[in-house]
């Protein structure tokens, strides 16, 4: 039973089913009686159990049953990701996920009634199904009622992205129920029109959405829909999604091609940066601006969790791509633009938190930032005292790769600043040393050999 | 009892005949053209933990064994 030590989780509260809430520091989903029927019927007939075994859906525990509740506690995920932090890969394998699960649901008896993109994040290196209660009977004929919201969440904003780039998941931060789908077909070209998967269910769709928009008193009769006729449905979206690829200049993809360091001092660096780590004998650790997972990968054996993010979602892509093949259960990529955290959004913006409020939940003993700051400082004019208070928001030691002004990077951006080079003369060590001590103590400094960069390691002072 | 919280859109509804319809022929043309290819030994296998939508019920018994 709920006891008086529980408060509810904020995203939760759309579905009349049941809710989550954290009872102390464990969070748990309540399921009300009207929900009762399915739920049993779920789990009777060992349909959660199939979709857990297969990891498709969270695994959870039976903790108490009651005839005004049963609560249940899932096993908790490190750290929630959000569809516009997504690589398109990624992207593209929780849109798959929840068609499977959708598929199963059916050929069960079952549909999976929202197809909310938040309803799948990424854990174990894999997407993961996280609302155990999304699903409902089947009803003969009936078409899917979450069909739109799939479009909205899921197929519109692929399409799109398979056009514009990556850049069309950050219209989810001002969607929170998806993309419009007029919006989604106004954005796509003429020519995507020649694509009867896409003609259907954007364009077609649109149009029919159009013209029944007024039907106030819902009276005109739902079309009926057999159950082979939704599956094609399924199949179809399943076959073009799976095909879908995107074409994008990436920023930083080959970026160790192209560094200004030989490989002794990369292997240096990683060194460095293996004992230090292995020294503080971290439970956590998030490496921002870790591009494809490089550096994290040296000690991701030693670490029990390991997040990489960086704002270069190619980067993102091939590092989750890694992840999947070397079954790097403990890691997790995601997008992330430090001058531009993702925001707290939907109902009193704290629907799905801010990047800063998980970050500080997930709480890192260690936090990476490589070759980062003179990106913040330089190409984001950002103080030292600016960036060194970000991190200090959730970081407990930092170990922070300073670029000195001898590095080519560093000169390059300084050359670009052109007849504006002189505002940049703080860029030194001395003034980020005086920067980042009204939060952190330097507890070591060493230079990368053969390069013009130096390590910190930070401990913050809170 | 079939509680509709959110509002699925009446269009999304009545325009799902017609999806399925256009689905339809493409996997029929997809099947006819994976039996060619069956059929003259150029079918490529993919490796890709979503290749499949269909999920593998055999590890129901994982547990009981």
């Amino acid at each position: 039973m709920i006891q008086n030590n529980t408060r509810p989780h904020q995203a939760s509260f759309r579905d009349p089913s049941g809710y989550m809430f954290y009872d102390a520091d464990v969070l748990r989903r309540a399921i009300n009686p009207i929900y009762f029927k399915q739920y049993n019927a779920l789990k009777d007939g060992g349909f959660l159990k199939t979709l857990i075994n297969n990891k498709l859906l969270v695994p959870h525990s039976e903790t108490s049953v009651s005839q005004d509740q049963i609560v249940i506690t899932p096993e908790p995920i490190a750290f929630i990701t959000n569809p516009y932090e997504w690589s398109f890969e990624q992207y593209k394998h929780a849109a798959l996920h929840t068609l499977k699960v959708h598929k199963y649901a059916l050929s069960k008896g079952f549909i999976l009634k929202d197809a909310s993109a938040y309803n799948v994040t990424f854990d174990n290196g894999s997407p993961i199904f996280i609302d155990t209660l999304s699903f409902d009977f089947y009803q003969k004929d009936t078409p899917w009622r979450a069909y739109k919201q799939f479009i909205t969440h899921f197929f519109g904003p692929l399409v799109l992205a398979s056009y514009h780039g990556t850049e069309i998941f950050k219209m989810m931060q001002t969607h929170i129920d998806g993309i419009p789908v007029k919006l989604i077909a106004s954005l796509l070209p003429g020519k995507s029109k020649l694509s009867s998967t896409i003609y259907t269910n954007i364009h077609l769709l649109a149009k029919m959405e159009r013209s029944h928009s007024e039907d106030y008193k819902a009276e005109t009769k739902i079309a009926k829909l057999s159950l082979k006729a939704q599956n094609n449905i399924i199949d179809n979206l399943f076959n073009f999604i799976k095909k879908l690829s995107i074409k994008q200049e990436t920023e930083w993809g080959n970026y160790y091609d192209k560094t200004n360091y030989n490989d002794a001092a990369f292997q240096g660096k990683k060194t460095l940066i293996e004992d230090w780590v292995t020294a503080l004998t971290p439970q956590r650790l998030i490496d921002i601006g870790g591009n494809d997972g490089t550096f994290a990968r040296t000690v991701v054996t030693k670490v029990p969790h390991v997040i990489v993010t960086d704002i270069d979602s190619n980067a993102v892509g091939y590092n989750y791509r890694q992840i999947q093949q070397n079954k790097e259960t403990n890691m997790l990529a995601f997008v992330c633009d430090v001058l531009q955290p993702a925001p707290g959004i939907g109902l009193n913006n704290s629907e799905r938190n801010s990047l800063v409020e998980r970050l500080q939940a997930y709480s890192p003993d260690v936090t990476m930032a490589l070759a980062l700051i003179h990106h913040i400082t330089l190409s984001g004019n950002v103080p030292f005292e600016r960036s060194a208070q970000f991190f200090a928001a959730f970081s407990k030691h930092l170990i922070l790769e300073f670029p000195t002004r001898e590095d080519s990077w560093v000169s390059s951006l300084l050359v670009r600043k052109r007849e504006f080079i002189n505002h940049f003369d703080f860029y030194n060590q001395e003034a980020f040393e005086l920067g980042y001590s009204q939060y952190f103590d330097i507890q070591k400094k060493e230079t990368v050999p053969g390069t013009k960069r130096v390590l910190y390691l930070l401990k913050n002072r809170a | 009892m079939n509680f509709l919280y959110f509002d699925p859109g009446l269009g999304a509804m009545i325009v799902q005949a017609v999806v399925a319809a256009a689905a339809g022929v493409l996997l029929f043309s997809k099947g006819v053209m994976y039996k060619i290819k069956g059929f003259l030994g150029i079918l490529k296998e993919e490796d890709d933990a979503y290749d499949s939508i269909d999920i593998d019920e055999k590890e129901d018994t994982d547990d009981t064994k």
